[in-house]
């Protein structure tokens, strides 16, 4: 009989860590009834379960227990270690909440090596299309799948294809935006960097269906790892002959190039990506004529996304059906998420469509750090907005996110918990566009530049009332009237937060507070008498002076001297300075 | 390398590729790197051969769990595969001692069975 | 010396991509790579070996972050202030810099040891907050730790 494995771990994070305790009292039992030839325990640091107590997982037949008191051990040893028998008040059934889709080869297979993409059924969606499929099948297997675009906007797909399809020129183009500029998320860094291959079989497919025989991978010079990559997977896909002329013996042939981003956020939108990659200044210019109409060098183009075209394989080789059969009754298949802020445990998850944003933050990023409580939550990054607490149970799908005064976007998505300040969140955001834009039209270089300033002026406690209409109107103007996504969306950070936490921005404006105790003109740091040991460390490290007193007579801060900084705070060892 | 064919494609027999027996996969991306996997993955390489311990030993991508890199995938004959995180230079040598050499598990670094 | 090599690269680099379209910015990363910037006389013989105004070359240069026109410092240390990194307090780690290396952001110090950046996610925000040294990444930094990892590019030079 195999051995089994005790796996054990304390899921609960407010209690002591009890699993020490645990540890020594399944080993007792296991000596004390012989059974340790047949069974070991081992302590593990995660179980991808999160407050249900003190946990088992019973290897090989995978049995979960949760909630487990110190009596249970005994019971678990006779029963289910000797015995073979589940016990059933314990069960945890646990459902996995994740769903690897696109990521399914990320970090299994060798990025580096064809060999392991190929034996993990790559290129088979490829050689079906190229020798089986005409152009309008694959564009109808799309249709069925329900695919949207996954850069943030959320096109159809297949729409796309089969626009730049019906296009009658001997030149067309595809492009990957591998521009990710939504600084917190690297879904498409992630993919392009452990599964580079899947990528390029979506493209070579995109290529078919449009009837180009050419493509670009337009990647940020930021992510030099992923351009050497990609530039490899390129490299084996051309010496296998999966790109050049006549692959896989068909009449189609195709060629792709890297072409590199220069740190500009303006050009993941797509007008100002094909300026890019014509080697101008990365400035929009206005739709219509939309690139698969008018692209890339004047000539009918499609532009997706990396992980719309990581999707594809998977989605021809299942099927468009099959592809439906997970989400929501408008968006399919899976989304990938680069979950960060203030989650206990920040990486990249992969859940189906429809999941809610809950079970994303609780279940599967194990809640907020430190136990604090979580206040909201941000996608979409700087053209974002904030969905707060209560609608945490919203499932996750581009209508839903949409309602809520966000978007999908390209998959950020940020825990904010207690101690965030949603006015500096929104002013920081905004920074980032203000930094970002172009120039070219009005409405974005000068109405972000108006909103910034008032959201200083705000969080300097400066602000009126009126400003909060002000706020509103400029940021309805953007959205309105500026030439591209970026202006249009650049003031959704500053409207969803006032939609849902006016109340912060009144404490600002009105009490001169900023709750959170984020912004620096608003906070005043003080010494209690009481507690202060009269040591003087405050009074040493203070960089402006602004503390004054004596080791005899005890020390007080000049707020007039003080800058905030916030040293004589992280100094103290009696809690004696405070901040409010 | 020969072009391929769409019989090649066809004929891979996933299974039968499962890199051997016995591999160590170091999550070799962007955040892993930061982490120190390129030292853990060094280090893999360098202390295996000195102790005479063969094993399989690759590069792969991110798995996701950014918070708890570097990560070190273990499937060792006999036992289950697991994950294991904040993988340093100790631990790896650890992973080569009593993983692999002597089949029992690490306590308090595994963040994921299978 | 330094001239010659200047010439040849740039021959070369101008060879590889002249033929291909929308070649400029490829040209400035392979110039930003060799040198650290983009120097002025280089941007000018491109402009004569490419047959494109100087203003066009300078209007591309100018628009991107990611070239520079001075040169760099000796290490360049870049702090992360991505969304992750934000709410992580990388602010504080950017006082931290400033007040240590006595410059602002976007300069370089006197001696032209270092020059200091606040980036846009280095893509590490499972690591947050996150500084970068050179191609070094120093992750979950703390406020003061940051003086002992700056002492030890200077005592490198010692």
């Amino acid at each position: 009989m195999q051995k089994k494995i005790i796996y054990l771990k304390d899921t609960d994070s407010t209690q002591q860590d009890r699993v020490n305790d645990f540890y020594t009292l399944f080993s007792n039992e296991l000596r004390d009834t012989n059974l340790i030839e047949q069974a070991s325990v081992v302590r593990i640091a995660d179980m991808g379960l999160y407050e249900k107590g003190v946990a088992v997982k019973i290897l090989p037949e995978n049995i979960v227990y949760t909630g487990l008191k110190n009596t249970d051990v005994k019971k678990i040893i006779e029963e289910t270690i000797k015995g073979n028998k589940v016990i059933k008040e314990s069960l945890y059934e646990k459902k996995s909440k994740q769903m690897r889709a696109v990521l399914k080869n990320c970090g299994y297979i060798d990025p580096e090596s064809l060999e392991d993409y190929l034996a993990a059924g790559g290129y088979k969606a490829l050689a079906k299309v190229l020798l089986e499929m005409k152009p309008e099948q694959v564009v109808e297997e799309l249709k069925k799948s329900g695919l949207r675009g996954r850069g943030g906007a959320g096109y159809p797909t297949w729409m796309k294809w089969n626009f730049a399809r019906g296009m009658n020129s001997p030149e067309k183009y595809v492009i990957c935006n591998g521009d990710e500029g939504d600084p917190g998320a690297y879904m498409d860094r992630s993919v392009l960097e452990g599964d580079p291959h899947s990528v390029l079989e979506g493209m070579i497919i995109a290529g078919y269906t449009i009837g180009s025989s050419k493509g670009y991978f337009y990647i940020r010079a930021e992510y030099p790892l992923a351009v050497e990559r990609v530039q490899k997977a390129i490299d084996q896909a051309v010496e296998a002959g999966l790109l050049g002329n006549n692959i896989l013996g068909s009449n189609y042939s195709f060629e792709l190039e890297i072409r590199l981003g220069a740190g500009a956020f303006v050009c993941g939108e797509e007008t100002a990506l094909i300026a890019s990659i014509e080697g101008k200044r990365g400035t929009p210019h206005p739709r219509p004529p939309y690139p698969s109409v008018k692209g890339l060098w004047e000539k009918p183009t499609i532009i997706n996304n990396v992980e719309t075209l990581a999707n594809i394989p998977q989605l021809i080789f299942g099927g468009g059906a099959k592809f439906a059969s997970i989400g929501t009754e408008k968006s399919k298949g899976t989304k990938v998420f680069a979950l960060t802020g203030k989650v206990k445990n920040s990486g990249l998850v992969e859940v189906p469509m429809g999941i809610t944003i809950r079970e994303i933050i609780f279940d599967i990023g194990g809640g907020i750090l430190n136990n604090r409580s979580i206040k909201a939550v941000q996608t979409g990054g700087p053209s974002g907005g904030v969905i707060p607490q209560e609608f945490l149970d919203t499932p996750v799908d581009y209508e839903n996110l949409g309602k809520l005064g966000s978007i999908m976007g390209s998959g950020g998505m940020i825990a904010i918990d207690e101690t965030d300040c949603l006015v500096d969140l929104a002013k920081f955001y905004l920074k980032f566009c203000v930094d970002e834009s172009c120039g070219k039209c009005a409405p974005c270089r000068l109405g972000g530049y108006q909103l910034l300033h008032l959201l200083e002026k705000i969080s300097e406690g400066k602000g009126e009332m009126e400003d909060l209409d002000k706020l509103k109107k400029i940021s309805y103007a953007m959205q309105k009237a500026s030439l591209c996504g970026l202006g249009q969306s650049a003031s959704n950070p500053v409207f969803s937060t006032i939609r849902y936490f006016e109340e912060e921005y009144k404490k600002h404006i009105i009490e001169k507070k900023c709750p959170a105790g984020k912004c620096k003109a608003l906070i005043y740091f003080k010494i209690l008498p009481p507690k202060c040991k009269k040591c003087g460390l405050c009074f040493k490290n203070c960089p402006s002076a602004a503390i004054l007193g004596s080791r005899e007579a005890g020390y007080v801060i000049d707020p007039i001297k003080c800058v905030k900084c916030g040293l004589c705070f992280d100094v103290c060892k009696f809690k004696a300075v405070t901040k409010e | 390398m020969k072009k391929i064919t769409k019989e090649d494609i066809e004929k891979i027999d996933p299974l039968k590729k499962d890199l051997g027996k016995s591999w160590i996969k170091v999550g070799m991306s962007t955040c892993g790197v930061a982490a120190g996997a390129d030292e853990v993955y060094a280090t893999l390489i360098e202390e295996a051969k000195k102790r005479n311990i063969e094993i399989d030993i690759r590069k792969c991508g991110c798995q996701g769990a950014c918070s708890v890199e570097p990560l070190v995938e273990v499937n060792v004959e006999g036992l289950p595969k697991v994950l294991y995180g904040r993988v340093n230079k100790d631990v790896a040598i650890t992973i080569l001692e009593r993983h692999v050499r002597n089949k029992k598990l690490l306590h308090d670094y595994i963040f994921e069975i299978n | 010396m330094k001239k010659d090599r200047l010439q040849a690269d740039l021959e070369g680099l101008v060879k590889k991509w002249k033929s291909k379209k929308g070649n400029l910015i490829m040209i400035l990363h392979s110039i930003e790579n060799i040198y650290g910037y983009v120097p002025r006389d280089t941007s000018l013989k491109l402009s004569r070996l490419l047959d494109v105004p100087l203003a066009r070359i300078y209007e591309v240069i100018t628009f991107y972050n990611y070239f520079k026109l001075e040169p760099p410092g000796k290490h360049n240390v870049s702090v992360c202030m991505g969304t992750a990194c934000y709410l992580r307090d990388a602010s504080s780690l950017i006082e931290e810099v400033e007040k240590i290396l006595h410059i602002k952001e976007g300069q370089t110090t006197k001696d032209s040891m270092f020059h200091f950046d606040v980036v846009r996610c280095l893509g590490c925000c499972g690591l947050a907050p996150v500084m970068m040294i050179d191609e070094k990444v120093y992750g979950k930094v703390k406020k003061n730790e940051v003086a002992d990892i700056l002492s030890k590019y200077v005592k490198e030079e010692e």
